[in-house]
């Protein structure tokens, strides 16, 4: 269960401050499908940093199962990330360097799960997104979009999260390759029994979605 | 893949950028190695010529220009004193002079108390020493015919001392016959072995100078031309047969202990006052090791600069390298990674490239550090040459030049220290670099230095990126 309370962003932007999340509390179970929508400049990014515990709230709380996000300190989330949280982002932000496999591997080397238990997952979470034996030694470079996506997605799922945090994931994708990845995200999160919260400007998509939130001016308008 | 490898992959992921920092690495850390070596190379010259210096203090008369008639004269009586001086063991007392042989004019040369009585006498001995007009080992002269060179005949040196064990700073060695006594006015010699041969002399045999008949008394070996063309008799037989009686050329004093070298040069000084030049080996060595220091001193600021300029020239890399993957950095951390896990990624990137760098200049290293320290010490000690050099000669000097003889101080038929200036220099240019696995170990030590302080700022800008900042950015 995915528990958010009076949750509250505010920024110092030069003499004012700009309250980007602004008191919102909502709840998501567990292994269910949720999407917040909102314009541009409304909070969504900031609420998924939030929710990531990429950034700290003001105010507020996040409780994941039956963690307190918001209380832990530096060293707790960066292991709380590494093991309870997956990302997706709509650049896909896959290490140039690194192979689609040593890719997915990361976030597992980051949770110190031994070297041949590493490979072996990766490997069969790649072929569950569909990559071809011969894509996965490639490194992202040599991938399409779609591809990227779907490795995104399996290194989002490395360290079996509680919670995927997908931002705009079909963004920079056309509209079949778009409907393909979300279908592949949403069977996924029901296979490993994930809560995935994604924020899209696709309204078609959020409507696919177990539950829908909607944003505007950082306060919640829809559940 | 650990931090290590990924590292060192991330080194080589824009090939033609990884070369060109490691080529400009390759040079800074080259340059830092030429230095260490030039300056290593200095350091053990200057050991040397320090723990080459004698307990001996030269004396000479002061101001002694060897084309004046006119030239103070130091006496047996001023320098008497000197031997009753705290810490001096002993003095040794020289003079010379030179006689023209017959048929050749005579050579015109310094002489002290103005007069010149080696001008109106003749030696019936021939100067083993030849002439040659080119090449190692000529000896230039002024003084003989109109023509210079063509009725001259090589004068001979005689040298009167109180230690006859040594010539003109060279000990000697007998072959034949036996020494003579330095305190004794006899007219028993010493000659050469190649006088001896040129002169059909032996042990017993006579030979005219002076006008008087002087008897060989024993031959020693030669090592140089130098001694080679010396006739050494005691100090009051060339003072009384040269006319020139009470007067001293040189003197050296010999000081109980190095340690007391100094305070016995500062005492001898106030005794002789204003007449005489007095200068310590201890002098010597400071003046001769003089270019090398500021040699040491140039290697010692560029070493630092190069290294310096290393650790900018990764720094500036790795500014660059963290500014362009920060979106990557944040990624890397949304996605569980520690800041010291990618730091230390970046650390061995650096560390990558420095080594690399490192191999690149121990090459560059190996190949220029002789010919660097050699152009660095032949700059410094020509400067001090010119310097050093006597002035106006105009050819009433004798001088050696391409002696063998590089290592020693090239000095002439006892006229003191001020002559031994250019050998010296031709020493102390004679330097080896030398490339152990000291310098190589400093070399790698250097490289690990450059890439910690040039990965230092990095680190600290990685610890700022915020995953939240990069996902805004997306």
């Amino acid at each position: 269960m995915l528990e958010v309370k009076n949750l509250t962003k505010k920024f110092q932007s030069g003499d004012s401050t700009v309250t980007a999340v602004n008191g919102i509390s909502f709840s998501v179970p567990d292994g269910q499908f949720a999407s917040i929508v909102g314009r541009s400049g409304s909070g969504k990014s900031t609420l998924l940093s939030l929710l990531g515990a990429l950034d700290k709230p003001t105010d507020g709380s996040i409780v994941v199962g039956d963690q307190d996000v918001t209380a832990m300190g530096d060293h707790q989330l960066i292991a709380y990330r590494g093991k309870s949280i997956g990302f997706v982002f709509q650049n896909y932000n896959l290490v140039p360097s690194l192979t689609a496999l040593e890719n997915v591997m990361l976030p597992m080397e980051f949770a110190k799960v031994p070297k041949a238990e590493r490979i072996e997952r990766a490997t069969k979470l790649l072929e569950e997104v569909g990559l071809e034996n011969d894509q996965i030694q490639r490194n992202p470079g040599r991938l399409s979009g779609g591809q990227q996506q779907r490795v995104a997605i399996a290194r989002a799922l490395a360290n079996r999260p509680k919670l995927i945090l997908a931002d705009e994931p079909t963004g920079n994708l056309d509209t079949a390759t778009g409907k393909m990845i979300f279908d592949l995200l949403h069977s996924l999160s029901r296979k490993e029994n994930t809560t995935i919260v994604v924020v899209t400007h696709d309204l078609e998509i959020a409507g696919k979605t177990d539950k829908t939130f909607k944003l505007n001016d950082g306060k919640l308008v829809k559940k | 893949m650990n931090p290590v490898s990924r590292g060192v992959r991330n080194a080589f992921r824009n090939s033609v950028r990884t070369g060109s920092i490691v080529l400009i690495l390759g040079l800074s850390i080259g340059l830092s190695l030429t230095m260490l070596v030039a300056q290593k190379a200095v350091d053990t010259k200057i050991k040397n010529v320090k723990s080459s210096i004698g307990n001996t203090i030269d004396i000479a008369p002061a101001g002694f220009n060897p084309g004046s008639q006119a030239n103070n004269a130091l006496t047996t009586t001023a320098l008497g004193g000197i031997s009753s001086l705290a810490h001096i063991k002993s003095v040794s007392e020289t003079l010379t002079d030179r006689q023209s042989t017959t048929g050749s004019s005579s050579p015109s040369f310094g002489r002290f108390g103005g007069g010149d009585s080696s001008s109106s006498t003749t030696t019936s001995l021939s100067s083993p020493v030849t002439l040659n007009a080119s090449g190692p080992g000529r000896f230039f002269a002024g003084g003989g015919g109109s023509d210079g060179t063509t009725t001259f005949s090589l004068p001979v040196s005689f040298l009167g001392t109180n230690d006859p064990s040594d010539v003109s700073g060279t000990s000697i060695t007998l072959a034949t016959g036996s020494t003579i006594s330095g305190a004794t006015d006899t007219n028993n010699a010493l000659i050469s072995s190649a006088m001896a041969s040129k002169n059909n002399l032996s042990v017993g045999s006579t030979f005219s100078a002076y006008n008087a008949t002087l008897t060989v008394a024993g031959i020693f070996g030669d090592s140089n031309q130098g001694t080679q063309n010396t006739v050494v008799l005691s100090l009051p037989a060339l003072q009384r047969l040269s006319g020139q009686t009470g007067v001293v050329t040189s003197a050296v004093a010999t000081v109980d202990s190095l340690d007391n070298l100094s305070s016995a040069t500062t005492a001898i000084k106030n005794k002789l006052g204003s007449t005489a030049d007095v200068t310590s080996a201890q002098e010597q060595a400071d003046n001769t090791v003089k270019p090398l220091n500021s040699v040491r001193t140039v290697a010692t600021f560029s070493l630092i600069g190069a290294v310096v300029a290393g650790a900018v020239i990764i720094l500036l890399v790795m500014i660059m390298v963290v500014r362009e993957r920060k979106r990557e950095i944040g990624v890397v951390k949304a996605i569980g990674g520690s800041n010291l896990r990618i730091m230390s990624e970046f650390m061995v990137e650096s560390l990558t490239l420095a080594v690399l760098g490192a191999v690149v200049g121990l090459f560059i290293g190996v190949v220029g550090g002789q010919p660097v320290t050699k152009m660095l010490v032949d700059n410094s000690t020509t400067t001090a040459a010119q310097t050093a050099q006597m002035p106006g000669q105009g050819g009433r000097m004798f001088s050696f030049q391409g002696s063998n003889s590089a290592d020693r101080p090239a000095r002439m038929g006892g006229f003191g220290q001020r002559f031994r200036t250019n050998g010296t220099v031709k020493s102390i240019s004679n330097i080896k670099a030398q490339i152990g696995w000291g310098i190589l170990l400093d070399g790698f030590g250097a490289a690990v230095v450059i890439a910690m302080l040039g990965s230092a700022l990095s680190a600290g800008m990685i610890s700022r990126v915020r995953p939240s900042t990069v996902m805004r950015a997306d």
